[in-house]
């Protein structure tokens, strides 16, 4: 628990600042100390990442933070061998959408090489900071944000 | 409501060309115009579908093109949806056609791809992701789909070789599509032994870079008969829908997004999916064609992936329905903007009887077209089409 769990949604437009954590830079900054942060619809159960403001499964706005899982399994996986150009010089990379524990899922790289990893592997998220070099690629206000990738358990 | 038409269309070639956006809008327009007035003396007002600015540094194509086709003083503005781009604007020329704000209205595509190569395209594309989840992880486009194709594969007994197939079939009709960028057919052998780009997709997999304009004229019935055209095709349904962006949020093998929205068009044309003769349906990848065809009603669950298939071959629950009768996206080409039209393009010529005699299908009367942009159903327009007289 963190001071960006627990969180209702706000219901003043002054509250969704920068601190916020149904803000990006609210949801990357508590990524940085290491939760992986939901809105927690109280109506359906979705588990929306990142926080936002209204739920996609039902539209309801009763929604409150929460820290994710970082262990889940492998829902689907692909290598990307052409790659954009901020991540050519790390061809070729596996990519796989992961099922945390919760139920949430959440697209990401995992640090594995293609022909090892399989539908349902359990793997686990890995957050670090940016690389310089990672930083300069990114937009001014995404400098900071830290990187999030899977790895095999 | 007065019914909406398809009076006249006209593209470019699609493929790799030395002409910009504007110089292919302008083949497009000089087909679709043969012969009749001036678009100035028709044209209230204009939509036009287009990806990127990446591509050209150029925005405002509304003013553009309007500019171009002549057109002075009229609403005109571009509509931004990845490769659904181009249905978006014919719905909303059909919706204004359809609502009587105006006559006749212009719905164009363009799309300027290959000016900066594979690595231009595929950093353009990527900006369809999302930016806080999946651009961050380096995904592509191929590798989005390859995503929802390994899903598939693991989920059905469908295999690469199913998948091949429909390429081969969509490069069998692309060889009798004169508008189409690879007119030669292919084999499932070619396909197999294509290089992997996001496995399970291979190369043949997967449709090309392309650059291409389309257009089409829809007005309503007085503007038809003013004009003195013959043969429309009437536009009975126009649904679109968006989803979750991201594409990790969504179900990988139900495309929920296109089965709202063609259950949508099919209700107000008062049809069902087995009334369908042909259908364009976004095969930008060959496990699309697969997915839509499910999703569209066609096939049962987990069995589109037999959308190569002749209809007394198909598996029990599958209509009679031809798939992507140009060629489609993975043969006749993805333009990215212009794709939508492009389809439209095709039910024209199916729908009149126009199309090259060798891929004609006989008696068409009804065409659904599927158009999607982002990843899947991130956004999807439909389009049911009937042959004016029906």
């Amino acid at each position: 628990m963190s001071e960006y769990t627990g969180v209702p949604r706000p219901t003043a437009p002054a509250e969704l600042t920068s601190d916020s954590p149904y803000t990006l830079p609210g949801f990357f900054a508590a990524l940085a100390e290491g939760e992986l942060l939901a809105a927690v619809c109280a109506d359906c159960e979705t588990r929306l990442i990142p926080p936002r403001t209204a739920c996609y499964g039902c539209g309801g706005r009763d929604l409150t933070t929460a820290a994710e899982p970082h262990t889940g399994t492998v829902v689907s996986y692909t290598e990307v061998r052409t790659a954009p150009p901020a991540f050519a010089d790390r061809v070729p990379y596996t990519v796989a959408i992961v099922a945390l524990d919760s139920g949430a899922k959440l697209t990401g790289r995992l640090t594995a090489a293609y022909d090892a990893v399989a539908i349902d592997m359990p793997v686990r998220l890995v957050v670090r900071a940016p690389t310089a070099a990672e930083a300069e690629l990114g937009l001014s206000y995404e400098t900071a944000w830290p990187v999030h990738t899977f790895e095999p358990v | 409501m007065p019914d909406a038409h398809i009076v006249s269309v006209g593209t470019s070639p699609f493929g790799r060309t030395d002409l910009t956006g504007r110089d292919l809008f302008s083949v497009a327009i000089t087909e679709a115009f043969a012969g009749l007035p001036d678009p100035a003396a028709v044209v209230d007002a204009l939509y036009v579908g287009n990806q990127s600015e990446a591509y050209e540094h150029q925005i405002m194509y509304g003013s553009l093109l309007a500019e171009w086709a002549g057109l002075r003083h009229v609403p005109a503005e571009r509509v931004e949806g990845c490769a659904a781009a181009g249905a978006l604007a014919l719905r909303h020329a059909v919706d204004d056609v359809r609502s009587g704000r105006h006559d006749a209205v212009l719905a164009c595509g363009v799309e300027k791809m290959t000016a900066g190569g594979t690595a231009g395209a595929t950093n353009a594309l990527s900006a369809a992701f999302d930016r806080a989840t999946e651009q961050r992880s380096g995904v592509t486009a191929p590798s989005q789909y390859a995503l929802l194709a390994q899903r598939y594969l693991h989920e059905t007994d469908a295999t690469e070789a199913d998948l091949a197939a429909i390429a081969v079939k969509n490069h069998a009709n692309a060889a009798v599509n004169p508008r189409a960028m690879f007119q030669s057919e292919t084999t499932v052998e070619t396909v197999l032994e294509s290089a992997y780009i996001a496995p399970p997709l291979k190369l043949f997999d997967c449709a090309p870079v392309t650059d291409g304009a389309a257009v089409a004229l829809i007005a309503a019935e007085h503007v038809v008969d003013e004009l003195g055209v013959a043969d429309t095709v009437r536009v009975t349904g126009a649904a679109a829908g968006a989803n979750n962006l991201a594409v990790a949020d969504r179900n990988l093998t139900v495309i929920e997004g296109a089965a709202a929205v063609t259950t949508e068009a099919y209700a107000q044309a008062g049809i069902d999916a087995a009334d369908v003769d042909i259908a364009e349906v976004h095969d930008a990848f060959t496990v699309c064609e697969a997915l839509l065809a499910e999703a569209a009603g066609f096939a049962p669950h987990g069995r589109g992936y037999e959308s190569a298939l002749a209809p007394a071959e198909r598996s029990e629950g599958w209509t009679d329905v031809a798939l992507s009768t140009s060629g489609g996206l993975k043969a006749r080409g993805h333009p990215i903007g212009a794709t939508g039209i492009a389809q439209a393009v095709e039910a024209f010529e199916q729908l009149t009887g126009t199309a090259h005699p060798d891929r004609q299908v006989a008696g068409a009367e009804t065409a659904l077209l599927v158009n999607e942009g982002g990843v899947a159903d991130a956004v999807t327009a439909a389009h049911v089409l009937t042959v004016a007289g029906a």
